[in-house]
Parts: structure tokens; sequence; C-alpha cells
């Protein structure tokens, strides 16, 4: 029998209620709840400093209260990574609201093993050097602070917990796609080394696992087909996926969006590199053997997925905190914008010429902030409106800027304005990211249980 | 009239780190036969300037007629380093659409 795999979340804040009229209306089995991009961690680390209960993602709440008596009433098992930095606290807190809704004989499982930061000189003397993956170069711990360190890690521990019948389950920094895998080798047993249907279940995956994006949203394949009304109500996405691996795509049914072959290719295409080889930690899958057929309306056939063993090591990637970045928006009109523009320029250079500002940039909103020097520059325009964005390694520097700037607010250039609310923000956190390779022995998932 | 790539193709760009992955996806299998010949990852390169500090590499994909160009040093550092206000890039496939094919 087919497996019906709901996907109702691609991003931490994206709209899980969307995950109710896929189960209430049974077009699904499971549903999986993808929340975690690559510099969610470092934020969900900014929560937890502050209270070590937290840590992990808010959605999950909302996900307890309204999504889980739903899904649990119909035996829909629900799969999150939002327990981001802390599976177990977020176990816990729904672990309380399942308690308060009285829904009994409810199991959840927490995946811990992927956060290693309490572990790093531990591994350090295991011969783990952090080389960076582009450049090599080996991490230097005290070259910033680092927020977070999390290996991304594969679908075993999840079909686990779904075998020993967890209905909820929550972890950390598992790939996203293999969120997605995890409940169909749990259905149809898969071996470890089914290298092809692994294969296929990762691009199942994978084009599940940003919702919106393959049933029209964020797409110009559908620019003129789709009711731009509907992009407020997509129905998200589910596959149907079978024994052999093969899946058809398609979305929650009577909701807004489409399903095309075009719609399907621009999200196969999102975010990798060599199409050949996107390495995940269960299986390399190869994109250039599928096949897609539109099938019916809203609903496209993939198959022939091919895939190759998994790599031997696993991706680590560190959060650091590398600084603080501060917008201020002005605008200069006619005449002599272009003038005025260097006037505004020269001020600020003179005005912050003994702080410690380590990047200063321009750019022309609505001329060279999107496409650099592709754009041609009007000669005498009735108006240019000017970003400048600059950053210090500590926030009193962003501060001060700000400060001797507004001084001279009126040496400014003739009739020149600035946005207020730009005025009034508070320095932004610069997370950057150091990804590594680490040795797959290394990581041992864990499992942990709690019954209502 | 100017003919660019945005006639024959459609495309989508996504980030990882400072790397940016622009995909380019033919409209028939004629016009995947064109782009594969005029989009070299120099040419690419070269009109996107500035804003790729890095290489450019493609990727062919006949199964699905389209090509993916991985451009790397792309993204001003990417995620929250990069000072653009398009941090990830989601638009730089507009870019390449607008690319001249004569």
């Amino acid at each position: 029998m087919t497996l019906r795999i709901g996907s109702a979340e691609g991003f931490y804040g994206d709209n899980v209620l969307s995950a109710l009229p896929m189960i209430t209306g049974r077009h699904v089995d499971v549903v999986c709840f993808e929340a975690l991009a690559e510099l969610t961690l470092a934020i969900l680390q900014k929560d937890k400093l502050k209270d070590p209960s937290r840590g992990y993602t808010f959605d999950l709440a909302l996900i307890a209260q309204k999504i889980l008596p739903e899904a649990f009433a119909r035996n829909i098992p629900l799969i999150s990574n939002g327990g981001g930095l802390n599976p177990v606290g977020a176990a816990q807190m729904i672990h309380e609201t399942a308690t308060k809704l009285g829904l009994k004989g409810l199991k959840i499982a927490a995946i811990t093993g992927d956060d290693v930061m309490p572990r790093l000189e531990e591994l350090h003397e295991k011969g783990e050097t952090f080389p960076h993956i582009e450049t090599g170069n080996p991490l230097n711990v005290s070259e910033y602070p680092i927020a977070n360190a999390n290996v991304y890690m594969g679908a075993q521990p999840i079909v686990e917990a779904l075998k020993n019948g967890a209905n909820m389950i929550v972890t950390g920094r598992v790939a996203d796609p293999c969120l997605y895998l995890a409940p169909m080798i749990w259905r149809y047993g898969w071996s470890w080394e089914d290298w092809d249907k692994l294969a296929s279940g990762i691009i199942a995956g994978h084009l599940l696992e940003c919702t919106a994006q393959v049933v029209g949203g964020n797409s110009l394949a559908v620019i003129d087909t789709l009711d731009a009304r509907d992009l407020s109500k997509l129905g998200y996405p589910i596959a149907h996926v079978e024994a052999d691996g093969s899946f058809t795509l398609t979305k929650t049914p009577n909701t807004g969006g489409i399903v095309t072959v075009n719609t399907v290719k621009e999200q196969l295409l999102y975010e990798i590199h060599d199409p050949a080889n996107y390495i995940t930690p269960d299986v390399i899958a190869d994109f250039t053997t599928l096949s897609l057929t539109q099938d019916g309306e809203n609903r496209v056939k993939v198959a022939n997925v091919t895939g190759k063993p998994r790599p031997e090591k696993l991706k680590l990637n560190f959060g650091r905190l590398e600084g603080y970045m501060r917008e201020l928006i002005f605008t200069v009109g006619y005449p002599h914008a272009w003038q005025k523009l260097d006037q505004l320029k020269t001020m600020i250079s003179e005005t912050w010429a003994n702080l410690p500002i380590q990047r200063t940039e321009y750019h022309l909103l609505g001329i060279d902030s999107l496409f650099g020097g592709l754009a041609p520059r009007p000669t005498d325009p009735l108006e240019l409106v000017v970003r400048v964005m600059f950053t210090a390694k500590d926030e009193t520097t962003l501060k001060t800027a700000v400060r001797l700037l507004m001084g001279n607010g009126l040496s400014g250039a003739a009739g020149m304005s600035i946005s207020g609310t730009t005025i009034g923000a508070d320095p932004r956190i610069i997370l950057g990211l150091f990804p590594t390779l680490i040795n797959r022995d290394h990581i041992q998932p864990s499992i942990t249980y709690w019954e209502v | 009239m100017t003919r660019r790539v945005v006639d024959l193709a459609f495309g989508r760009s996504g980030d990882k780190g400072n790397v940016s992955n622009i995909s380019v996806i033919a409209r028939t299998p004629e016009a995947y036969q064109t782009l594969k010949a005029i989009l070299t990852p120099e040419r690419v390169k070269a009109h996107l300037g500035e804003l790729v500090q890095g290489r450019v590499v493609r990727y062919e994909l006949d199964n699905i007629e389209a090509l993916n160009f991985v451009c790397y040093d792309a993204l001003d550092g990417g995620g929250t380093r990069s000072l653009r206000i398009d941090p990830l890039g989601k638009s730089l496939a507009g870019a390449v659409l607008y690319m001249e094919l004569d």
C-alpha cells in the first residue's frame, strides 16, 4: 500500500497549520516538519543562552497544541527536527501539553547526538581537526566565539523511534531530506544498502522539504498560470511513495497551488550542487537518471532514481558569533543627486574615521542592490535611495557610529532624508558558518521516550 | 528586440553558505540545445561580474533539460554575513535570465 507523506514546514516560522487539512482530510499517513535552515541552530542558541529550557523552535508549541491531537486521534505520526539544540526540552514541553490535553497513550521520542559542542576537546583528542570543507583550513577555536556545533545525522534513529511506536518525534540536526526518508524505511523495510530506493526517498524528501516551493511558491514556472490569490493559501505538498521507491508528488486536495513537471523541476534543482552526487548522511543521490511525468492534475510521477553508497564522513556545521551589522537608509533627490551621494559618503567616512568599523557598503536600492553592475546607471536621476550597511566586532561601536552621524544631520547634503525606522533599529548579530566533516563513528544518536 | 535567456528558460536560485546555485530550466527541447551551446560557465561568470568572486561550475541534466550553475564566493560571505539586501541570492537566477542570447 502507498505511503503518503505530508510536509508542513520548510523553515522555522513556516505555516505549520497547513498540516491540519492534510490530517483531518485523511490525506496522509505521516507528516514531517523541517525547521532547520543552515543558521537556525545558531539563532536558537541565543534563546538557549537566555533560558536553558529553550533552544527549540516555537513552532513546536503550536504543533503540540493544535496539530498533535488531530494526528494522534488518526494514528498519524509527526516528525520534526525543530527540537534544534534542545530536543529533550522540546519533548518535555510536548509531554506537558499532551498531558493537559489528555492524549492518553501518546508516545514522544527525543533524538539527540548531533550536538558536539560539549565534545569538542574529546573529538580533537580522537584526531578531528575540523578542516573547512572548502578551504581546508582547520577551525581556529579562538578566532570567534562558537555558538553551536551540530552534525547532520541520518534517518536511522527516526526509523527506530517509529518502530518503537512513537507518535511524535523531535530531533536536533537531522539532514532535511532524511526526515522524510525515515518513514519510508519504516514502512517498507528497505535495506540500508539499497542505494537506488534510498536515493529515491531522498529526492522525495528534497522535493517536500521546502513545502510551498513545489506547489507554486517562489515559482517562475507558473507565474502566468497560478492565481496570485492562491499564494496566501497554498496547499502544502504530499508524496505518495511506492515500495519500489518511485513516488508521485501532489498536494493537499481542495487547496490553492499547482503541481506540474515544471514546479517539480524548479524545486529539484533548488540548493543542489553536483546533480549526480547529492550527498546526504544515508546515500548519495543521482538526479541525472530520473524521469518526470505529469500523471493527472497536480500529480507528477518521479521514477528511475539511482543512488550510490553513503559517504564515509558526516557534515558538521559550526555557527560562530562574528560581530554585528547595522543598516541606515538615506534618500537624496534632484538636482545633483549623484554629487549629493558623494557628499554623504564622504561625510560618513570622515565621521567614522576614528571608529573600529570593519566594513561599510553602499547599495543603491532600485539601481544596483540586486544585480550589481548589470544595471545601467541613470545620468541625472530624480532620486537615489542608498542603503548603508556597516559592521563592527561590538554593538557599542555601531551605536556610537549612528549617534555621531545623526549629530551631523543638519550638515548633510541638500534635501537629504533618512528612513526613521532605520535610525531606531538595533544592531543585528553576524552569525558565520564554518562547515567541516567528521568521522561517522564519532557520532552515536540516542533516543529518549516519554509516555502520556 | 533583444532576445534574452528568459525567452528560452525559467530558473530559481538558492544558497549553501557562500555558494549560490542557479538553475536554468529550458522551456523546450530545442531551447535546451541552444542554452547548452550558449551558456558556457565562462560566459555566465563574465556576465555576473562582481556578484561572483569565485569560480562558476556548470552541470548538465539532459534528463530534465536543465542546467545548474554553481557559483562560488557569490553571496558576500553568505547567510547572515552578507551585507547585500538579498543575502541569500534568491533573485540571482534573474541575473542569468537577463543575459542576452545574441
